[in-house]
């Protein structure tokens, strides 16, 4: 719901402050993205269907769509599930746990690579063990995966929680008195209030994933064709003095990250509609 | 136009979209305290310091940390301006890029001629810098490959890199000097007949280059970033160059190295950047800092960094130290870096074909 306009006119000090802001998210993110999309489609759309035929640049493209799918379908059952603990239970140490959800957000994505890295790398007990049974979590697919769960872990958990929490306990205790089981109380009480929520907030994540760079490089491997993300195909085009090349996979992977969060604002607003 | 750091950068040097983005602004940062041009010379001997920034690619950056202070004592010793020493290293193309974008350094000292080249076409280097007595290049190396303690694999050459169940480390050629090094090393020595591959045989060549490639675990973006993993244990075998494996080994590292029977003459160019030294009055310097690296002094500091030097004076005095491989081939023997491009690193040549061949079977 939006405020009632403010009655008072603007002084001449706010007036300063308005366009000041303004001129900054327009300097600040406005202006790089022109700039960007410029470069990417200097030579037309041409250029990018052109960057896209390496079968180098599709493979990328794919591994990181797949991946960031799998890993926002992860989050909104894990994330809901988490949240769901998390409201519900009284567990011990419930404020670390809670600082723990957050820290991926608070530290470099690289430093979260390297935890990977030394926790499953070939010198560890397990990461020998996994390299042993065939399924190697280091430089390989499951690794991607897990990096991006790690640096995407608080989205779904910190954007169902309030929800749950604002939802009415008597609704829950008349459904289960009505006779519906647990699931059933699921279904009809918490579903339909946490579901937007959690579907908006793995749109999000899968936005975040379809990015993430830090984290990846050092984990994943990075071979072309096998385990090279697109992120990091981009950094490579520009590195090896190509950046049309890069700028094409940029522009194609941000209009995906604008589309993504186009829907989950929709989806968002929908939530606040039905509340107001 | 030159590329730069990345899609932004490029865009935010543009006159056209000169604004004060975020990427000026870390551009800015990055490029140091604002550094002014130093006065001209009035009467009397010029006592005002003059300041000269190195930009040097990873390898030889403990070497530069020895010879820079040998280099200032010797400058005192003629010279009564005060010298304001700066280098900095980055992944050979990397510095070039940031060279290129307005890193006013007044030196390069990069990984290969390419990347030299890299700013001369975006027109910092105006002068013949190949001009010099060793063609521009100060430092020598080879390609080498790096195994385990004892050698449990019995790893000796470009073929045992090709067998099945053989996890090799190799830089990813897009962001790494280093790594395409070590690819015409393989191309070469293959072409040249010293491997399975017949003589001239490039479809061989190529075949041998996937099947290598095939057991390629990591990708890193530099050679030191894949030596630090090979030290973590990643990896059978590691292809790198030779001074890289010998600073390692100084350092008390367990692992051993082979030499090939054929390899790559690796040449590691100087340049004076000629629009930066005249933008900051440093020619001076910046020739006497480049005249003193193929000096036998500093020679011997590359050579006890692991560097074999081009001085031949000094090559003598430390061969025990740098072995001889029986074919040792340069860039040249290939058609120079440009023939190379061409017909190995360019979109749908040999290596994007051996990358195919190497496929995305396994995880």
């Amino acid at each position: 719901m939006k405020p009632a306009a403010y009655a008072l006119a603007p002084t001449a000090g706010e007036r300063l402050l308005r366009n000041a802001v303004v001129v900054y998210i327009w300097l600040l993110v406005a202006v790089p993205l022109v700039a960007l999309v410029r470069v990417g489609l200097a030579d037309g759309l041409q250029s990018l269907t052109h960057a896209l035929s390496s079968p180098v640049a599709r493979a990328a493209l794919w591994l990181t769509l797949w991946t960031s799918t799998l890993v926002a379908l992860l989050n909104a059952v894990l994330g809901t599930a988490s949240a769901w603990v998390l409201v519900r239970y009284k567990l011990p140490g419930r404020a670390l746990v809670s600082a723990l959800i957050d820290l991926p957000l608070a530290i470099p994505t690289l430093v979260a690579g390297m935890m990977i890295a030394v926790l499953y790398g070939p010198l560890t007990l397990v990461g020998h063990a996994l390299e042993l049974w065939g399924m190697p979590i280091m430089f390989a697919r499951p690794g991607i995966v897990l990096a991006l769960l790690f640096v995407t872990l608080p989205f779904v958990i910190r954007a169902v929680e309030p929800v749950l929490m604002e939802i009415d306990p008597a609704e829950e205790e008349a459904a289960r008195i009505l006779g519906a089981g647990p699931l059933r109380t699921f279904q009809t009480v918490f579903l339909p209030a946490i579901g937007p929520a959690a579907l908006s907030a793995a749109i999000r994540s899968l936005g975040r994933a379809l990015g993430e760079f830090g984290s990846i490089v050092i984990v994943a491997g990075n071979i072309p064709l096998r385990t090279l993300t697109a992120p990091v195909y981009i950094f490579g085009e520009i590195e090896s003095g190509t950046p049309r090349a890069a700028a094409a996979v940029c522009v194609l992977l941000l209009v995906l990250a604008l589309a993504l969060h186009g829907l989950a604002s929709f989806i968002e607003r929908r939530i606040g509609a039905r509340h107001a | 136009m030159q590329t730069s750091l990345s899609c932004l950068f490029a865009a935010a040097r543009r006159p056209d979209l000169r604004v004060l983005s975020v990427t000026t602004v870390l551009a800015l940062c990055a490029c140091g305290e604002g550094r002014k041009p130093s006065s001209p010379a009035n009467q009397g001997p010029d006592t005002s310091p003059v300041s000269l920034t190195l930009g040097g690619y990873t390898t030889p950056r403990e070497a530069y940390g020895a010879i820079i202070p040998v280099f200032k004592a010797q400058w005192a010793k003629h010279s009564p301006r005060p010298v304001d020493f700066k280098d900095s290293y980055l992944g050979s193309g990397a510095q070039a890029r940031a060279i290129v974008g307005g890193f006013e350094a007044d030196v390069a000292a990069l990984s290969l001629e390419p990347d030299i080249e890299t700013i001369r076409k975006a027109g910092l280097i105006t002068s013949d810098w190949k001009a010099g007595s060793h063609g521009g290049m100060v430092t020598r190396s080879i390609v080498v490959i790096g195994v385990r303690a004892g050698n449990p694999k019995t790893i000796h050459d470009w073929d045992d890199l090709a067998k099945p169940g053989i996890s090799v480390l190799t830089p990813n050629v897009r962001t790494s000097g280093g790594a395409r090094w070590n690819i015409a090393a393989i191309w070469g020595a293959a072409l040249r007949g010293h491997t399975s591959a017949k003589a001239g045989d490039a479809a061989a060549a190529t075949k041998l280059l996937g099947a290598i490639l095939h057991n390629v675990k990591n990708m890193d973006a530099g050679a030191r970033e894949s030596l630090l993993n090979f030290e973590r244990g990643v990896g059978d075998a590691i292809i790198t160059y030779e001074n890289e494996i010998l600073v390692g080994k100084q350092k008390g590292q367990s692992y051993e190295y082979v030499i090939p029977k054929s390899t790559i003459l690796i040449e590691n160019p100087v340049a004076i950047v000629d629009s930066y030294v005249d933008k900051h009055g440093s020619r001076e310097l910046a020739k006497a800092l480049v005249d003193f690296l193929t000096t036998p002094e500093a020679q011997r500091i590359y050579a006890k960094n692991g560097l074999r030097p081009v001085l031949p004076q000094v090559a003598s005095e430390v061969a025990a130290t740098f072995p001889a491989p029986s074919d040792l081939f340069t860039v040249r023997d290939l058609g120079d870096w440009a023939g190379i491009q061409k017909s190995v690193f360019d979109t749908g040549t040999a290596y994007d074909l051996a990358l195919g061949q190497a496929g995305g079977a396994t995880p």
